[in-house]
């Protein structure tokens, strides 16, 4: 007997260490894609500091930025977004979330409305094998992050129909063990919680520039999708949920090029929301983006395009949302250091950027002061898209007059902006790096200094003569010069090296 | 319900619970209600089959035991009869397809969609069948006396762990035990699941990512001659492991059912002949072969030609056995002409071995016989492997074409396996050469293991469950009904 009781506490002993190894195991081994994205959303939702929750796709990933929201509103929100979320995996996600939390408000994205296909591992009947393995792939960064639970297994029932496939968002070891060979520093670090952690709550900005933006022909006035679809229901669902909760719901269509089978679903989501009395902004019927500045490509928002639309959707929030402003509350402070932590980052990117249509489209976010040059000849003056941005910039149609040289001074800290173009000169403006002079002289030579001191030109340098295009930045209070980026173009390549 | 599949990890455990808790005498009833379960979970249309194997050598059985005179006149019709039955049953399902083939072939003319070519063997059917056959055989010859109990008999031909690919073992040492299990304590469980971790760690870790690089090779993919010969040599550790692996899960959870059940191989790749490399491999097979057909025709007992020819024989039979296709039985084929020719040369051998005074017992020479077998049997699965006798051709030609520069031009990282994964099969294939030498040295590494304090078990065991989770290759895309020799 006493063999058999010690055998057994021998046995127990191993059991329970077992386990330990395998859960550490399978921490280290997990894809780390969900948690990096919701390791904030668990830690606010605990401290029950999340004022909205923006749900949809990857438009809402790519188009809602919190910490915009925070900075300028003083609003907290996360972003819930999911790459490919059609309506029924977005309503999961809400359903997850409101498990943890009870936002003032939740902000639902009707991308995809017209897709009528329940299971994501089956979807339309012409889906080829690439589509469906992407779409269960992407169902991964909206799942794995939820512990396993009767919720996960019902939104899993729900969403996936092969019960091997399903197997795997329940236990994604099955899938993820095969990560041992690639497994790097960060992987480790989850096992005592210090992994990356997605520092935008939940949002991703892009930062390309979608220079060749298309339209589509708008559909008859009236016309809706016809039929009932399955993003339809799922859209009900959501709503009937929040208000169930009492829960503020607003129905969004974040812009992009949308066809006129998107500009349909919009118009659709719109009757929607009606049906439940709910507000629905429309965005693709409102001039809110640049759409030849404010795509990262002609399906997602660039980071100039989310701020205008977050910008957007925070006065809408002022005026309907009776939402608190946590700014200069300590208890708020880690949203204030990372709403600082994304524009320091913006501020340094504008020292460093490559891409000049990049730097030029996060210019125009006035974080820094800068001034743009572009000499005669440059084939910046032929560049439809680079001429666009630089307008925006400026608030002028100047750039299209010039011939070049080409001059714009953007003090970003008293909000003025100086041109001055082909034999136009500036004579001393007034910026926070002083009175500054502005003197074009021949082909290879100009002049740029500061009144205070005429020995320093800024835009001459022996080094960079061959370079025909210079962005100068400079921190809007100070007049510190952050950074000196020289471009060559090659047409509309423009490179710096 | 494979071995390497979820529903087994639930379905042994629950097995072996209720096995621990009902009363000895009663357990085959559950044994053979559980074999049969998992039997139907594999293969409802082939439990027929196997019902069918199971009915008629135990009547047979009962038949040939009678002592009465009138049943010894007809003794050897049933016998016949039961045997064709049987032999039978697996000529048709297995073979029929591949004679009707051949014989078009020979024709030249194309086989159409017969019902030959559409039958598919039940699993197991070449495992159990073999073992019913031995239990009639045996009592044919009064060696057993006939299973009274239908219940523990068709537990013999249906037991869960071995219906599948073996070991093939005999009624005489099966029968008694299903009468008078073990009982199992902790040592022995113990000593089964890790038995059973030692099997899933050579099938998940090993062979199935040697198979990754194996099945590059055997697809077309463009490779070397130095890549190549790596292919082949992977492969004959593929296979080894694949059924060394399936075996000590066998085994091992046999063990904690409290049932012993023979060992199927003993370190065959360290084998100095090819005689001695068939006492080791597949032992279950190679001792049914030795015991039901080698000797029964007359084994050497009739003449140096008749050995040969019987030996000639019996490896066709064996390499039919293992698959319907002329691969397979020019396999076996090499393997009977290996023999042949190393007796034939002995004399020649030995002259050698006097005229230059070597030392039969050096580890060099030694060492070099174990590595000529090694090369011999690497040779002959080339033909196991292939799909067709072109390319077994083609893989051995290619061979021959050296091209040291692919182990460093990254060639040899292009056959499905990374430089971890390359790693990693190498380190469980040295793994697998060490315990085999310990065990050829009589060394059981598993209980040396056991003998250790209680923390190296620990870390053992556990490290042993991370590798296997961590690193097997399973999960989505991998097909988990694919042991080697479960085709057979």
């Amino acid at each position: 007997m006493k063999t058999r009781l010690l055998n057994l506490c021998k046995a127990a002993v191993f059991a329970v260490l077992l386990v330990l190894c395998l859960l550490a195991a399978v921490t280290v081994v997990g894809k780390k894609e969900s948690s990096y994205k919701y390791a904030d959303f668990f830690d606010k939702a605990k401290e029950n500091q999340i004022d909205v929750l923006f749900m949809g796709s990857s438009h809402v990933i790519n188009g809602f930025n919190p910490a915009t929201l925070y900075r300028d509103y003083g609003f907290t929100s996360y972003n819930m977004g999911g790459h490919g979320s059609v309506m029924q995996a977005t309503y999961w996600e809400l359903i997850e979330a409101l498990d943890y939390c009870t936002p003032q408000w939740v902000v639902v994205d009707a991308y995809m409305l017209e897709k009528d296909y329940q299971y994501l591992d089956v979807m339309e009947e012409n889906a080829d094998a690439d589509e469906i393995n992407t779409s269960v792939e992407q169902l991964h960064l909206n799942m794995d992050a939820w512990p396993l639970n009767r919720l996960k297994i019902a939104a899993v029932k729900d969403l996936i129909r092969d019960q091997d496939k399903r197997n795997q968002f329940l236990f994604d070891f099955i899938v993820y063990h095969d990560r041992w060979s690639e497994l790097d520093e960060n992987d480790y670090r989850a096992l005592t919680g210090k992994a990356d952690r997605n520092m935008l709550f939940g949002a991703e900005m892009r930062y390309e520039v979608e220079k060749t933006p298309v339209s589509y022909p708008v559909p008859d006035e009236g016309a809706l999708l016809s039929g009932h679809t399955v993003g339809q229901e799922y859209l009900r669902k959501i709503i009937d949920e929040c208000q169930r909760k009492g829960i503020g719901v607003v129905v969004t269509y974040l812009p992009f090029c949308a066809d006129t089978e998107d500009m349909i679903a919009a118009r659709s989501a719109g009757a929607v929301a009606g049906e439940y009395a709910v507000p629905y902004i429309n965005m693709l019927d409102k001039d809110i983006i640049d759409i030849r500045a404010d795509l990262n490509d002609t399906g997602h928002l660039n980071v100039t395009g989310a701020e205008k639309v977050t910008r957007f959707m925070g006065n809408w929030l002022e005026e309907n949302g009776e939402l608190t402003d946590h700014r200069g509350d300590s208890a708020y402070a880690d949203w204030d250091n990372k709403s600082r932590e994304f524009y320091q980052g913006i501020r340094e990117m504008t020292t460093s950027e490559a891409d000049l249509y990049t730097e030029l489209d996060v210019l125009s976010m006035n974080e820094v002061g800068s001034v743009i040059y572009f000499n005669q000849g440059s084939y910046a003056f032929r560049d439809d898209s680079l001429r666009k941005i630089v307008s925006n910039i400026a608030g002028t149609d100047n750039i299209y007059q010039a011939n070049g040289p080409y001059i714009l001074i953007n003090d970003a800290g008293s909000g003025q902006t100086y041109e001055a173009f082909d034999d136009g000169f500036l004579g001393g403006v007034p910026t926070a790096m002083g009175n500054l002079i502005y003197q074009p002289v021949e082909a290879r030579f100009r002049f740029l200094y500061a009144e205070d001191n005429e020995e320093l030109n800024y835009l001459y340098d022996d080094a960079h003569v061959d370079y025909d295009i210079q962005v100068i930045t400079y921190d809007k209070e100070t007049g510190e010069v952050l950074g000196h980026m020289y471009y060559r173009s090659y047409g509309n390549n423009y490179r710096v090296d | 319900m494979q071995f390497i599949s979820f529903g087994f990890l639930i379905f042994l455990p629950l097995v072996v619970a209720v096995n621990l808790i009902i009363p000895r005498k009663w357990r085959y009833i559950w044994l053979f209600v559980t074999s049969m379960a998992f039997y139907l979970s594999i293969d409802v249309k082939g439990a027929v089959v196997l019902l069918l194997s199971i009915l008629t050598t135990y009547f047979a059985g009962i038949f040939l035991d009678r002592e009465d005179k009138q049943s010894e006149k007809s003794a050897t019709p049933v016998f016949v009869l039961c045997l064709a039955v049987n032999i039978g049953m697996i000529l048709v399902l297995k073979y029929l397809g591949f004679f009707e083939r051949t014989f078009f072939n020979i024709l030249g003319k194309e086989v159409g969609d017969s019902l030959a070519s559409r039958l598919i063997a039940p699993i197991g059917i070449s495992f159990y069948v073999l073992k019913a056959i031995g239990y009639l055989v045996d009592v044919k010859r009064g060696d057993l006396k006939a299973e009274r109990n239908i219940i523990k008999y068709a537990l013999f031909v249906s037991f869960f762990p071995q219906v599948i690919s073996g070991p093939i073992e005999r009624a005489g040492n099966m029968l008694p035990q299903f009468s008078y299990p073990l009982s199992v304590d902790y040592d022995r469980l113990r000593d089964g699941l890790m038995q059973m971790l030692w099997g899933y760690f050579l099938k998940l870790v090993v062979a199935d990512r040697l198979g990754i690089f194996v099945n590059s090779i055997y697809s077309g993919t463009e490779a070397s001659g130095l890549v190549t010969l790596i292919g082949t040599i992977f492969y004959t550790f593929e296979i080894y492991c694949d059924f060394g692996g399936y075996s000590h899960i066998a085994i091992g959870g046999a063990r904690i059912l409290g049932i012993d059940v023979m060992k199927n191989f003993d370190s065959p790749y360290l084998s100095m002949s090819v005689a001695e490399f068939w006492r080791r491999w597949h032992i279950s097979l190679s001792s049914f072969f030795r015991d039901y057909v080698y000797i029964p025709l007359g084994g050497n007992r009739k003449g140096i030609v008749r050995k040969y020819v019987n030996i000639l024989i019996v490896f066709a039979i064996s390499g039919l056995w293992h698959g319907a296709g002329f691969t397979f039985i020019i396999w076996g084929l090499l393997h009977a002409v290996y023999q042949i020719i190393g007796f034939v040369l002995k004399p020649v051998r030995d002259k050698f071995i006097s005229l230059f005074k070597v030392n039969r017992n050096a580890s060099s020479h030694m060492l070099l016989k174990v590595f000529v077998t090694f090369m011999l049997v690497n040779f002959a699965w080339v033909f196991f492997r292939a799909e067709s006798l072109s390319q077994a051709v083609a893989v051995i030609k290619n061979c021959f074409d050296l091209s040291p520069w692919a182990l460093t031009n990254g060639e040899i990282f292009r056959m499905g396996l990374n430089e971890a994964n390359m790693l990693l099969a190498l380190l469980g294939i040295a793994v697998l050469v060490i315990v085999d030498i310990a065990n050829y040295k009589g060394i059981v590494v598993r209980e040396k293991i056991l003998s250790q304090g209680i923390w190296f078990r620990y870390l053992i065991a556990i490290a042993a469950v991370l590798v296997i989770l961590v690193c097997g290759i399973w999960g989505p895309g991998y097909d988990a009904a694919s042991f080697i020799y479960q085709q057979f």
